[in-house]
């Protein structure tokens, strides 16, 4: 997989969000969050349900209006520039919200003219991202009958088809099976060991310990903890210290006794 | 481990209704262009009901039996025609009960069916109906005393579950049919069943109203008396006339409908309970070419607008609601010209509602497909280019069938030199509806329910969608009022002038529509993706 080399002068993050606020109604789903997330690393965003990663990240790439605050994506303003910002980002939104009545391939091929791609890289990558990741290059089923796990790698293969320089991923792998999530992991260490960057929510401690070179932790719309996956970690477990800040309740042992 | 199983208790239908209530009431809790909505529904319904019972009660009023034998039977008959046409037209269904969310629960199908049939009834459509047809209980009170009265009101009452029922049983029968993939040739030979249906009716009324032969209508209201569509309905007048035996065979042929098409519609529900299993299509495969030539076929360009008008043209036939929509229009865009020109009327009007017709599927475009429209924004299509595709992939569909249709209502009415001139009101219309559903869709989209079914609305969408058709509808119509007007006073010379004039006009107004439109989007991507999230 290729990634273009970094601009010249290019700022050192690759995504960074000051003072982001979003307000559903009464409930405050994201208050004030600021993060930087540096370019070429291994970002996990860790937090249980309901936290506000998806908000958060919906934001960052242009989904949802923010209430205050601004988003940088590579430099560039997100709600002021979104052209510039949009064409150097690959997203696997939430929910795989895809244009699931095509088939792979054509889904594939909509992408790729939709990001302005000639027709000969277009055919060419997308044979290679079938291929990889295991989805077959003549299959015309409809992605709306795929399983879980097929959905998030057609969603994925959608967002590396333009050779991003930044992965933004909403629970890359929930509901996928072991064998293609190993494949999955071993595709993003290649692509940041090339120079491009992922951030990817997760509540998965075991995966985001394995992957990320810097994590952060949001809880109730607040980020509570962020930076190498080292300092945030200590000598505990990833485990202990999320359970810790997110406050998560401990058990007595006499509650549902009558199971 | 102690599992107790505990017995089943006996299942009233009152839960449903509960739930239906309070589904509406938390619909609407803070949403304040739902409550106005809502508000604006009651007063429509208020509005009917009070129309309704108005023009029932007049025969009553003036004593005039005859006049009562033809309105009751008439209107009733029209009545439940309304009550099966107006959801698969306009309204779609309150699912605010959708059947798949019963499915695991321990609930028996007579159960379920009661219950939803009981919620169904606790709506607005049947409360103003059951309002209005009050008026025909005044009337054969006015004419046969309190006896006729009790037997008319069995009988409204009858006449009420009926409609309500036969509503449900042919949009789920429908919904069923476009939801296999096999048999959606099947749900369109249904429909066209259910269209024909109307014909003979239409076209006795109309031939009955030329003539002024009221002997005609008379004899065609007794004669519907004796069917399912005004037996109920005219129990009270029998009554009143001193055919008391008729009332017993009249309320028979009510409750034998009103089983039989509750069984329908619980057998098609088990379909809609278990929901849209993929069946046939998955698992092919086979060499079949590049990525982009699977999606664009040989003809279209490989740009960004072809990819889209390409997505977009699948989309109007593998997405059920929208290709619910496409089948509607296909067949009530032929019936309707066709059967007021073999009426030997004008087929002016005709053309401009045909037109109009074919807009109205893109009121809630965005609708459609859920929050997919989010992979459009992550790449950044610009909002005229999004208009545009969309607006061409419909015209595309819509304007073989608009030609077919000027042909085929030409050539049966025996009038082929009009065909040129309705052509042109057609894609006039057409365009000026284009001009004003595009900044509407982008201003006014909606959530639509996750549901299996094409028709099911979430509740208050329903009178969303109604809202949104006849505002466009009447828009549509003063837009091009001034072309009808011209093509009237011209007579034969629009007859050559008529298709060129048209397209013109159709083309200016999409193209001033179509700018807003696109500007809008530009400014509201967010809010419109926020707009058409089911849940939210």
């Amino acid at each position: 997989m290729t990634v273009p080399a970094p601009r010249e002068g290019e700022q050192a993050a690759a995504m960074s969000l000051h003072g982001l606020i979003k307000r559903f109604d009464t409930k405050l789903a994201v208050s004030a969050v600021d993060l930087e997330v540096p370019a070429g690393s291994f970002y996990g965003l860790l937090g249980p349900n309901g936290a506000g990663k998806t908000t958060t990240l919906s934001m960052a790439v242009g989904l949802l209006r923010p209430d205050a605050g601004r988003a940088f994506l590579l430099g560039y303003d997100v709600w002021a520039d979104p052209a510039a910002a949009k064409a150097r980002l690959g997203v696997l939104p939430d929910g795989v919200r895809l244009f699931d009545r095509l088939t792979g391939p054509e889904l594939l091929a909509y992408h790729g003219l939709l990001r302005g791609m000639d027709a000969a890289t277009v055919d060419q990558r997308s044979r290679e991202l079938l291929d990889v990741l295991e989805l077959g290059t003549g299959n015309r089923t409809l992605v709306v009958d795929y399983s879980a796990g097929m959905r998030k790698k057609i969603g994925l293969a959608c967002a590396l088809l333009h050779a991003p320089r930044l992965l933004v991923l909403d629970e890359p792998f929930e509901a996928v099976d072991p064998v293609s999530a190993a494949r999955i992991r071993e595709i993003l260490q290649r692509y940041v060991a090339g120079g491009g960057t992922v951030i990817f929510s997760s509540h998965v401690m075991e995966v985001v310990e394995r992957l990320c070179s810097h994590v952060a932790i949001i809880s109730d719309g607040v980020l509570r903890r962020h930076g190498t996956l080292a300092s945030v970690r200590g000598d505990r477990s990833l485990e202990e210290v999320f359970v810790q800040v997110v406050g998560g309740r401990t058990s007595t042992g006499s509650e549902l006794a009558w199971l | 481990m102690a599992l107790t199983i505990p017995q089943r208790p006996p299942v009233s239908p009152w839960p449903f209704v509960k739930l239906k209530l309070r589904l509406i009431a938390g619909g609407l809790r803070g949403r304040p262009a739902r409550i106005v909505l809502f508000v604006l529904g009651v007063v429509m319904a208020g509005l009917f009901a009070i129309g309704g019972y108005a023009l029932f009660a007049v025969p009553g009023v003036v004593g005039d039996e005859r006049a009562a034998g033809m309105l009751l039977q008439l209107g009733g008959s029209l009545l439940v025609l309304g009550w099966v046409v107006l959801p698969l037209l306009f309204f779609g269904v309150d699912e605010s009960l959708d059947p798949a969310r019963f499915a695991l629960l321990p609930l028996r199908r007579r159960t379920l069916i009661l219950g939803m049939f009981v919620a169904a009834l606790a709506g607005l459509p049947a409360l103003s109906t059951l309002a209005a047809t009050l008026g025909m209980v005044s009337t054969a009170a006015a004419l046969g005393g309190s006896g006729a009265a009790f037997a008319e009101l069995a009988g409204v009452v009858g006449g009420l579950l009926l409609c309500v029922a036969l509503s449900r049983a042919v949009t789920s029968a429908f919904a069923t049919g476009l939801r296999s993939r096999r048999s959606r040739d099947l749900a369109v030979v249904l429909f066209a069943v259910v269209a024909a249906l109307l014909g003979p009716l239409q076209l006795a009324l109309l031939a009955g109203a030329e003539r002024a032969d009221w002997d005609a209508f008379a004899v065609l209201g007794d004669v519907l008396g004796w069917t399912p569509f005004a037996a109920g309905w005219s129990v009270g007048l029998d009554v009143a006339d001193g055919r008391l035996w008729a009332v017993p065979l009249k309320l028979l042929i009510v409750a034998g409908s009103l089983a039989g098409l509750l069984w329908w519609w619980s057998a098609t529900l088990e379909g809609a309970m278990v929901g849209a299993a993929s069946n046939g299509s998955s698992g092919r495969t086979g060499d079949v070419g590049s990525p982009t030539g699977l999606l664009l076929g040989r003809r279209l360009p490989r740009t960004r607008f072809g990819a889209l008008v390409a997505r977009e043209t699948r989309y109007w036939w593998r997405e059920t609601r929208r290709r619910a929509a496409l089948i509607t229009f296909t067949v009530a865009g032929f019936f309707l010209p066709l059967s007021i020109t073999l009426n030997g009327g004008s087929g002016g009007p005709a053309a401009a509602f045909v037109g109009l017709l074919a807009v109205l599927a893109l009121a809630n475009q965005f609708g459609y497909e859920g929050n997919a429209y989010a992979a459009n924004m992550i790449i950044g299509v610009p909002g005229r280019t999004e208009i545009h595709s969309r607006a061409a992939a419909h015209a595309t569909l819509v304007l073989p069938l608009l030609l077919l249709i000027a042909i085929a209502a030409g050539a049966t009415g025996g009038r082929p030199e009009h065909i040129p001139g309705d052509l042109g009101l057609m894609i006039a219309t057409y365009g000026a509806g284009l001009g004003l559903v595009l900044p509407v869709s982008v201003r006014a989209a909606f959530a639509l329910p996750p549901s299996t079914s094409p028709f099911a609305m979430s509740s208050g969408g329903g009178m969303a969608k109604g809202l949104l058709t006849v505002g466009v509808m009447l828009g549509i119509l003063v837009a091009t009022a001034p072309l009808q007007i011209l093509a009237f006073l011209l007579g034969d010379v629009w007859l050559w002038i008529g298709l060129p004039v048209g397209v013109a006009f159709g083309c200016a107004a999409y193209l001033i529509g179509s700018g807003v439109a696109g500007e809008s989007l530009d400014r509201r991507m967010p809010e419109v993706l926020a707009a058409v999230t089911p849940g939210r």
